[in-house]
């Protein structure tokens, strides 16, 4: 039974795109054949972050239109098996799509993939609405900030006026050591404030700005604390059940008392 | 040494990090996105509810809390209103 995830967020630069990413070749390497649509038309970066931008031949608006087949403008990942890319149009707009569009296009996605992915766009307008239009469920993004959390709160309540089950929460740029000293909001307080399900944190970490200069998703990468916390999260939306860290660390005696004397330097940490 | 000083200070007072105002102005935030009053209303509101209730209880207005508050994304109205005596009732 295939199913179709809009990875979405309200506020922009809070790693929709990463997320979203991250997931579909998670999943991929967990064995699953996986579509990702890149639903941000007229600003396409998906295909970038998944450094697949040199294969584009057709996109999401040439296929909707009828001027390709969809199986002509999906690109196969070469790294790993199951993991395609729709990428989106970059000379268009938004209201070149309409939800009916996009459901049409999911349900012809869902006969051959396990999982559809969307990499919903920033706001709550047209690129919203053609995003959830074919969902069977939400992720949702966010950061320990305030605007992230508000426009997150906003975004769960137009999943269920949209007829979405309840969203899966996503805490992304999560910095321990900030928390730690009570300069952000740790899980708790996010949980209490948006009272979804929390599907994983990822931790704000120089991983993933080197992997999007590669345009090697940090996901492939074994030894990457963040690439973790995503097969996690591939693990997790399958059902498979983890614990969830939150990358506290735990700096032992002399080292506390040291920084506690003013001798080193509090290091920022993840 | 002033570091010091302030160190010992936060660990015998109270410790408040940032993350304590992101809270509460966020927490403001949302009960307001979701009730869409401004601050006046919600005051005239308190203000009509209270003289109702002026009408049949003696209130210390004073004591009386009117809060909006949020749980699980429903927001409630939570208000306390102390009550000195009846002065509508008969005897």
């Amino acid at each position: 039974m295939a199913e179709c995830i809009v990875i979405t967020s309200g506020k922009g630069g809070v790693g929709k795109t990463t997320t979203s990413a991250n997931l579909a070749a998670g999943l991929a390497l967990t064995g699953k054949t996986v579509c990702v649509i890149d639903a941000d038309i007229g600003l396409r970066n998906l295909d970038v972050i998944l450094g697949l931008e040199n294969r584009i031949v057709y996109d999401l608006v040439q296929v909707i239109e009828g001027n390709c087949r969809l199986k002509q403008a999906l690109i196969s990942d070469k790294r790993v098996k199951g993991l395609r890319l729709l990428p989106a149009a970059q000379t268009r707009d938004k209201n070149a799509v309409t939800p009916d569009d996009m459901r049409r296009l999911i349900k012809d996605l869902k006969e051959t993939h396990d999982y559809v992915i969307i990499d919903c766009p920033a706001g709550i307008e047209q690129g919203f609405r053609n995003s959830i239009a074919g969902a069977d469920r939400a992720i949702i993004v966010t950061t320990p900030e305030v605007s992230a959390i508000r426009d997150a709160d906003r975004i769960i309540g137009l999943c269920e006026a949209n007829e979405l089950p309840e969203p899966d929460l996503i805490i992304n740029r999560y910095r321990a050591g900030m928390v730690q000293r009570g300069d952000m909001m740790n899980r708790e307080d996010i949980l209490e404030i948006l009272a979804i399900p929390l599907l994983g944190i990822v931790p704000d970490h120089e991983d993933i700005v080197i992997s999007a200069n590669r345009g090697q998703p940090v996901v492939f990468d074994d030894d990457s604390v963040v690439g973790a916390a995503f097969r996690r999260i591939a693990d997790r939306v399958q059902g498979i059940e983890h614990e969830i860290p939150s990358f506290e660390s735990d700096p032992g005696f002399w080292s506390v008392f040291k920084r506690w004397m003013g001798l080193e330097a509090a290091v920022g940490g993840i | 040494m002033r570091n010091l000083f302030q160190k010992i200070s936060n660990i015998m007072g109270p410790q408040k990090g940032s993350k304590n105002d992101a809270k509460k102005r966020l927490k403001f935030l949302l009960i307001h996105d979701q009730v869409d009053l401004t601050p006046g209303q919600l005051d005239n509101m308190k203000s009509e509810i209270m003289e109702v209730i002026g009408k049949y209880l003696e209130i210390d207005h004073e004591g009386v809390e009117f809060n909006l508050n949020r749980a699980d994304g429903t927001v409630a109205l939570i208000s306390n209103v102390p009550v000195r005596r009846v002065t509508g009732a008969r005897a």
